[in-house]
């Protein structure tokens, strides 16, 4: 279901990505312009609101379920906090994508156990909200009630019951897995349980008593200044402004370094992005007590078995929705919503191998470029903080779009001819066009199209190597799309950045002609509109 | 010569007064509109629990630290916290640096644990 301007499908994106992957010598430009659906299957609902509280009582369920399973089945609810300990990056670039799939199966998970099978992890949006939900203390939700006695009052009790299937479950581990642990600093069974017992050191210890399970309580429920200050309006804008994915600036970065592993440890040379930097770190520290309980043992959430604390899941909703918003305003301004190549595949290729689907099934191997949209579990976010932040942003970039005159598939408009060269000039594009075409209707053989800037008539080389080539955009999957109701599509692609591509740049002003064919097959596409925009 | 000594003395009291190490900044270049300031922090290896605060000068909060993820023994990385516009003064601006560890309270970060601090221009988004 689609809006009738509709967005770039999620499908489109999933084709460009696995292009990218397959290492495609040319990426469309186009697939930047990934939108999110309008309506997906599932929906994350703030916490606060109804939504939000009837998933909470499913997700009550759910753990409850989890919680019964026996520790050799890797839905255990500590089973599946292992799967963090063992395999979560932080500090590197796969922090957003891998905790979006570790969250994505376990909500795939929480929706068969508790046999709700519209539920969606809620999310907590601390910025609005700098305190823990009163129904996060009810029952299960907390990781001090008593359902989690039987297996956290102590560690010996801990250790009894999950240690045994544990390394079970470790010494069946292939090749791969022990590589990835192994730049972990996992080399052995040994070494990974010392982080649940900290090997004498109280603030390294992951395990945490049921009584100390989480810091903050019914009666204490807020966050600390400081905490809510890392969660505040201008920290989560600032963290929302970088235009890039990735930069080695890490204040252009909207994603922390890149490393040569989603399992490389952070520490020297790690730079992290203001969001991973600040809320996301401070949220965990403070549940779990750092500052109060110092110097430790401190509750879950402080370190790597994270997950035993049921609000993880909504804090790192909130994360993802994050992410989700910046993606929006990225496509809003016609900037990147991945890094480019090479980087693009370095990013998509990286391996998951830890993952236990909504079946309790291992995963296998899996690559980062499945998760790099909401489309592999198909949901989306009520509107929370930031949505309304970034729409402001782009309401700004409006005021200097300049509309083209439409022929056929060709549109005509008149750009300043300084535009144009501080465009040509700059490291990124600093203009971008919007391109609007029909979505292809059911038979339509051709589904792609390519946009030229400047192209002189008859231009039938290769387009993907011109300098007039600006971008493919591409539909893919089912053509019928709305039951037969076809839409319009708009596209951003950042114009070339090649001085062929523009005429009379010697005058004030140049004519710019932007023109579409198709990429294969006969069918010339029809233009709905086309206008540039300075960014 | 009596005015200036009297300033420099009222700075040293109000830096005496407060814990922390304050950095003065100076911006590479003015900043056009739209575009942002950051305060980029190279961090080495901080006690479990300890953490980074940033205020400027007034003693607002600009953000905290808390390092996550961080084995014991490692450096804590590079953190960027926004600097508002406002705590620019004369193209330079002026942070106090905190290094907190409840219950021992407030100190300045020693040069092992505050490695470096730069400002950064961030590109506005419109």
């Amino acid at each position: 279901m689609q809006s009738k301007k509709s967005p770039f499908t999620r499908r489109s994106f999933l084709k460009t990505s696995l292009a990218a992957a397959a290492g495609a010598a040319s990426l469309p430009k186009a697939s930047y312009a990934f939108r999110p659906p309008h309506t997906a299957k599932y929906i994350r609902y703030n916490v606060t609101s109804e939504g939000g509280k009837r998933a909470l009582e499913s997700y009550a369920r759910g753990i409850q379920a989890m919680l019964s399973l026996p520790p050799s089945n890797p839905q255990n609810w500590f089973r599946n906090a292992f799967v963090h300990l063992m395999d979560c990056p932080h500090g590197n670039w796969w922090f957003y994508v891998w905790h979006r799939a570790y969250c994505g199966y376990f909500e795939e998970t929480i929706r068969n156990l508790s046999k709700d099978p519209t539920f969606a992890m809620p999310y907590w949006d601390w910025t609005v909200l700098p305190e823990i939900p009163q129904t996060m203390f009810d029952g299960v939700l907390t990781p001090t009630d008593k359902a989690y006695e039987p297996y956290t009052r102590t560690l010996d009790v801990f250790t009894a019951f999950i240690k045994p299937a544990l390394m079970t479950y470790w010494n069946s581990l292939d090749s791969p897995q022990r590589k990835q642990l192994s730049i972990r600093g996992y080399n052995t069974f040994d070494a990974m349980w010392n982080d649940v017992t900290g090997n004498g050191v109280p603030g390294d210890m992951c395990f945490a008593t049921t009584a100390n399970a989480r810091y903050l309580s019914r009666t204490n429920p807020k966050l600390d200044p400081a905490t809510a200050k890392n969660c505040s309006p201008e920290v989560i804008e600032a963290g929302l402004k970088p235009i890039k994915y990735y930069d080695p600036d890490v204040s252009l970065s909207f994603t922390s370094t890149k490393t040569p592993s989603h399992t490389t440890p952070p520490g020297a040379g790690t730079k992290f992005s203001t969001i991973e930097g600040f809320p996301h770190n401070k949220v965990h520290n403070y549940i779990g007590g750092v500052g109060p309980l110092n110097p430790g043992p401190y509750g879950n959430m402080t370190n790597f078995l994270s997950p035993v604390d049921p609000i993880f899941h909504l804090h790192h909703s909130n994360i993802d929705r994050l992410w989700t918003v910046w993606t929006r305003k990225q496509e809003s301004i016609g900037q990147p919503i991945l890094p480019p190549e090479p980087d693009r595949t370095t990013l998509s290729n990286e391996e998951f191998l830890f993952f236990v689907n909504g079946s309790g099934q291992f995963v296998g191997p899996s690559r980062a470029l499945e998760y790099l949209s909401t489309a592999r579990f198909d949901y989306q976010y009520e509107p929370g903080f930031g949505d309304q932040e970034i729409s402001k942003m782009t309401q700004k970039r409006g005021k200097t779009q300049v509309k083209g005159v439409i022929k056929g598939n060709r549109a005509t408009l008149t750009l300043p001819s300084s535009a144009i060269k501080e465009h040509i000039a700059a490291a990124g594009a600093t203009l971008v066009s919007e391109v609007t075409v029909p979505h292809p209707s059911s038979g339509t053989q051709t589904r792609e199209f390519h946009v030229l800037v400047g192209a002189p008539e008859g231009e039938t080389a290769d387009p993907t190597s011109s300098p007039y080539f600006a971008g493919t955009i591409a539909f893919f999957g089912d053509m019928t799309h709305g039951h037969g109701k076809t839409g319009d599509a708009t596209f951003a692609v950042p114009l070339p950045k090649t001085p062929q591509a523009f005429k009379g740049l010697a005058a004030t002003n140049a004519t710019v002609e932007i023109r579409i064919v198709p990429a294969y097959g006969q069918t010339q596409p029809l233009l709905k509109s086309a206008t540039v925009r300075a960014l | 010569m009596l005015f200036a000594n009297l300033l420099a003395f009222a700075l040293l009291v109000q830096t005496g007064s407060a814990p922390g190490r304050v950095v003065n900044l100076v911006l590479p270049r003015s900043l056009t509109e739209g575009e942002g300031l950051a305060a980029e922090l190279t961090l080495g290896v901080l006690e479990r629990g300890a953490e980074i605060q940033v205020e400027t000068m007034s003693g607002k909060l600009l953000g905290v630290i808390s390092p996550h993820g961080i084995r014991s023994g490692h450096e804590a990385g590079t953190y960027t916290v926004p600097v508002p516009v406002e705590a620019i003064s004369n193209n330079r601006v002026s942070l106090r640096i905190i290094r907190n560890r409840h219950p021992r309270g407030k100190r300045a970060p020693t040069p092992q644990e505050l490695k470096s601090v730069k400002l950064t221009i961030t590109p506005g988004n419109s």
